[in-house]
């Protein structure tokens, strides 16, 4: 087990996300995960290191992180709106900005959407 | 009278080892229902039951501290062969946890995204790709309808979109039959 790892690569579009599962020796890095994973040749737009940044399960990363066994590198795509103007427009039109999302304001939620 | 007593020692002694080797080679490891009433729910994960997820509603229905009509994703489906395999009788969806609806997946409005990661933090099955300020995708394939990211969204982004029948998602049915209303 300590030879191979199993990763994924994915780069998730709105409409088709792409996910590629691969087999790497231990010790690899999150570059080697992408290179291998021939998602750059087949979106030329990524730029990595630049627009799009790279992280694992949620976790900005470098690029020369070591990945674990079982890891999802994920390449990111940069936001469209700027929170700060979506902020301001919600206020503006009077909705509240909700804080966290802890488990007690989701139960809330759902037991008022009952 | 001294054959006789051979004979019965001999029979206990031989039954015993086989019950000693029985219940070594085919000791069972947790409890066998509880793995077949967790395939049949849906793997949501979504706490509608009023549990934390499938697997410990699952644990519940086994030992008798839950209904078996309280899944609705499940729906009327789930029901049926929850009341299969109990042997119990089939009753109507619990409206305290919620109606049937068709299979839907959530998606994110990107036009209003900011990267806050909390939909992340609510998703159950890590279906949600992102990271703080950067754009959140699901993957529709990994999303199990729960909408436990709704609620967290501060900017109210995620919608939550029917998956429409085709012949991809099309699946055999379990025969319906309509439940008589009990007088």
């Amino acid at each position: 087990m300590s030879d191979a790892i199993h990763v994924e690569v994915i780069y998730a579009l709105p409409d088709r996300p792409e996910i590629v599962t691969l087999t790497l020796p231990s010790g690899a890095t999150v570059q080697r995960a992408i290179d291998a994973s021939g998602l750059l040749q087949k979106f030329p737009d990524i730029a990595l290191g630049k627009a799009n940044k790279v992280g694992v399960f949620a976790k900005l990363v470098k690029l020369d992180t070591v990945l674990r066994d079982r890891d999802r590198v994920e390449i990111y795509r940069p936001l469209i709106a700027d929170p700060k103007d979506v902020r301001r427009k919600r206020a503006e039109e009077g909705k509240v900005m909700k804080k966290g999302g802890g488990p007690a304001e989701g139960a809330e939620a759902t037991a008022d959407a009952d | 009278m001294l054959s006789a007593l051979i004979v019965m020692a001999g029979i206990a002694i031989v039954l015993g080892a086989a019950l000693g080797y029985a219940s070594i080679h085919f000791k069972v490891e947790g409890d066998p229902l509880v793995e077949k009433i967790d395939a049949i729910l849906p793997q949501t994960q979504c706490g509608q039951c009023g549990f934390p997820g499938c697997r410990p509603y699952a644990d519940a229905i086994s030992k008798g501290d839950a209904d078996i009509n309280q899944c609705p994703p499940g729906g009327e489906e789930g029901i049926r062969k929850l009341a299969d395999l109990l042997g119990r009788e089939v009753k109507p969806l619990n409206a305290e946890n919620g109606v049937e609806k068709p299979k839907a997946v959530a998606f994110i409005g990107e036009e209003t995204c900011i990267g806050c990661t909390l939909c992340i933090q609510a998703c159950p099955v890590d279906a949600i790709i992102g990271a703080a300020k950067q754009m959140h995708t699901v993957v529709p394939a990994l999303c199990t309808g729960c909408e436990l990211c709704i609620a967290p969204c501060p900017v109210d982004c995620i919608t939550m979109e029917t998956i429409p029948e085709t012949v991809e998602t099309w699946k055999w049915r379990y025969p319906v039959f309509t439940i008589r209303q009990a007088a």
